[in-house]
């Protein structure tokens, strides 16, 4: 029995200890990763100078990125040495003047920047339009999950009316038309996900009430005990009664809206709304 | 290595004066019950996940559009008995907003300003979706992402973005679908990026999958080692168990007696005291049917009697062939 026990204890500590190791090992991550970033953007930052400034870097950027190289180099170094702190600043450090010198690029580019218009559009009805998909993703979930057999062939519908605007955008046609389309039928399935599941949700929504309720006429009985004010434990009473009654004649959305006008007395009588 | 304890009926120091000596061989064996440790660890064990990912944000991530708009996917664990619950957005500008709860039940919700209230009605996790606008800036061709986030978080950059600056410490980075994706701990976190068609711009070799399969293996051993010792130990411990076993049973019939058990029991009724002495006289065991026969007793009396001796420590019951085996205890102060 005793070896049981001490066998017991002793898996219940590796299991005690063990999740923590794993999210202390993930935590310190593998550190390379630090210098691949920073020997990326000190690459880049390389390549936006070759671009913008041919030959004659500004002395103020060019004191910045001559700190940031540092601290790459240093980064390497430190890891070399396995120092993690070190390194850790050293990739801060870099990344910290890669982004100024960024942003004070930026500001002083701002005028020369040519802007392609027709790019621009593009990538913002490209991004537009993958959000919608992953909408439309999000809600075949729900549906599918619920086995709404009526949305099947909307979803149909709606992916083929993506794969039809993105072509439109790569070809620059204009495709209004069609994402007015796929907005249309987005609500349409919305909706009948909507009603479909309203059933199922009413009853999920009784029952959570039924118990909630139970749980409050016991806080009322106890607030009377206390002496509490009475015509605010009747009033809750009352409340009570007429968002059982409202449930019975399955009006949820009425019955919210009395429980919340009971959730304000409750808190004058001083009971918490919040099951213990 | 023998019992740590040896029971005091078994110690020969017993000095004339009536003073009881007892040796300790272990502190923490008298001062720490092991089932009491054993259920302390169960319940921490068991109310550490609990205490950690109750009403916190599980999971957050995020996808940035190469137009700086941002998807948010985010799961949090809320407290059923609660009617609604109510979260703070990074922005005001929402769009596409999807709250289900438990069961991919859509749920109710009203956005004021940056806050969203949702009607939980009973779930205890609800998923939110929804894309922002607010997350990302652009001055000239840099964009610069933006997030106070009160969790760890991934996210997702756009394809052919290149990381020039950034803020906080990433804690992973892994490639998906050639984007970068990164996982950063909660707390005030900006990246600066821009689009280039340059191959310098790719994304970062990964070699995230490595280091699972390292860690993976650390761990592994770990568990491996930690088995064989405990096999060892325990395979040590039955060796020397096997060895002074004759030893600790020869001690135990000489000087089990009676009059230890009254006295380490002096508050002892006098009925039961029979019952103790008739069990003695049995070889230390009886059948709580011969306890009847002999004592004359119902059998409810003569259970709550058997019953009452064991939580005194004094008789273990066991079952033989459907009936009740009463049985002395050998080292009743184990119990005291």
């Amino acid at each position: 029995m005793k070896k049981l026990a001490l066998f017991a204890i002793i898996v219940l500590i590796f299991g005690t200890v063990s999740p923590s190791l794993v999210n202390h090992a993930y935590g310190q991550n593998d550190p390379s990763i630090l210098l691949r970033i920073a020997v990326q953007a000190d690459k880049q930052i390389i390549n936006q100078f070759n671009k913008i400034y041919e030959n004659e870097i500004p002395n103020n950027i060019n004191i910045l990125y001559d700190k940031g190289h540092r601290a790459v180099k240093s980064l390497d170094q430190s890891l070399s040495n396995n120092d993690i702190e070190k390194a850790k600043q050293d990739f801060l450090l870099a990344m910290n003047s890669f982004m100024q010198i960024s942003r004070i690029i930026s500001q002083s580019s701002e005028k020369s920047v040519e802007v392609n218009v027709s790019v621009k559009s593009n990538q913002t009805l490209e991004s537009k339009i993958d959000r919608l998909e992953k909408f439309v993703q999000t809600l075949e979930s729900i549906s599918t999950k619920h086995k709404i057999d009526q949305n099947k062939d909307k979803f149909t519908k709606a992916y083929s009316l993506i794969k039809e605007i993105r072509n439109q955008i790569n070809s620059n046609q204009n495709p209004s038309e069609n994402t007015n389309e796929l907005n249309n039928l987005i609500n349409s399935i919305k909706k009948e996900i909507r009603n479909s599941i309203a059933e199922k949700q009413s009853n999920a929504i009784k029952n959570f009430f039924e118990k909630f309720l139970v749980q409050i006429d016991q806080k009322l009985m106890e607030a009377k005990n206390l002496g509490r004010d009475q015509i605010k434990i009747d009033k809750s009473n009352e409340l009570i009664l007429e968002i059982r009654e409202l449930l019975s004649k399955n009006q949820i959305n009425d019955a919210k809206k009395v429980y919340s006008e009971l959730q304000v007395v409750l808190k004058d009588i001083g009971i918490s709304v919040k099951i213990t | 290595m023998i019992s740590l304890i040896e029971p005091i009926q078994l110690q020969d120091s017993l000095g004339d004066d009536g003073i009881l000596f007892v040796r300790n061989n272990s502190i923490f064996d008298t001062m720490v019950k092991i089932p009491l440790l054993v259920a302390s660890m169960i319940i921490v064990a068991a109310l550490l996940p609990i205490q950690s990912s109750f009403s916190s944000p599980r999971d957050l991530d995020l996808i940035i559009y190469p137009d700086g708009s941002t998807h948010v996917s985010t799961k949090i664990d809320v407290d059923p008995f609660l009617t609604n619950y109510e979260l703070n957005l990074f922005g005001s500008s929402i769009d596409n907003l999807v709250v289900v709860g438990n069961d991919e039940f859509l749920l109710e919700s009203d956005i004021v300003e940056n806050t969203i209230i949702i009607q939980t009605f009973g779930s205890s996790m609800i998923k939110i979706d929804y894309d922002i606008h607010d997350l990302v800036s652009k001055q000239g061709r840099f964009w610069t992402f933006s997030l106070d986030s009160p969790s760890d978080f991934t996210l997702l950059l756009p394809k052919n973005s290149a990381i020039i600056g950034m803020t906080n410490l990433p804690i992973n980075m892994e490639i998906v679908n050639d984007q970068n994706q990164l996982t950063f701990s909660s707390g005030q976190t900006e990246i600066d990026y821009f689009f280039s068609t340059n191959t310098i711009s790719n994304p970062i070799p990964d070699t995230e999958n490595k280091i699972d399969y390292f860690l993976f293996a650390i761990i592994s051993g770990i568990v491996v080692i930690t088995a064989i010792s405990i096999g060892i130990i325990i395979h040590k411990k039955q060796k020397n168990v096997k060895t002074v076993e004759p030893i600790q049973i020869i001690q135990k019939n000489q000087v089990a007696n009676i009059e230890t058990i009254f006295k380490l029991k002096p508050d002892l009724r006098e009925d039961d005291k029979e019952l103790v002495k008739f069990i003695f006289n049995n070889n230390g065991e009886a059948l709580e049917s011969e306890l009847r026969k002999k004592f004359l007793q119902p059998r409810t009396t003569m259970w709550r009697a058997v019953k009452r001796l064991e939580r005194e420590g004094i008789i273990t019951i066991e079952k033989k062939d459907l009936q009740n085996l009463v049985k002395l205890r050998k080292n009743m102060e184990e119990n005291e």
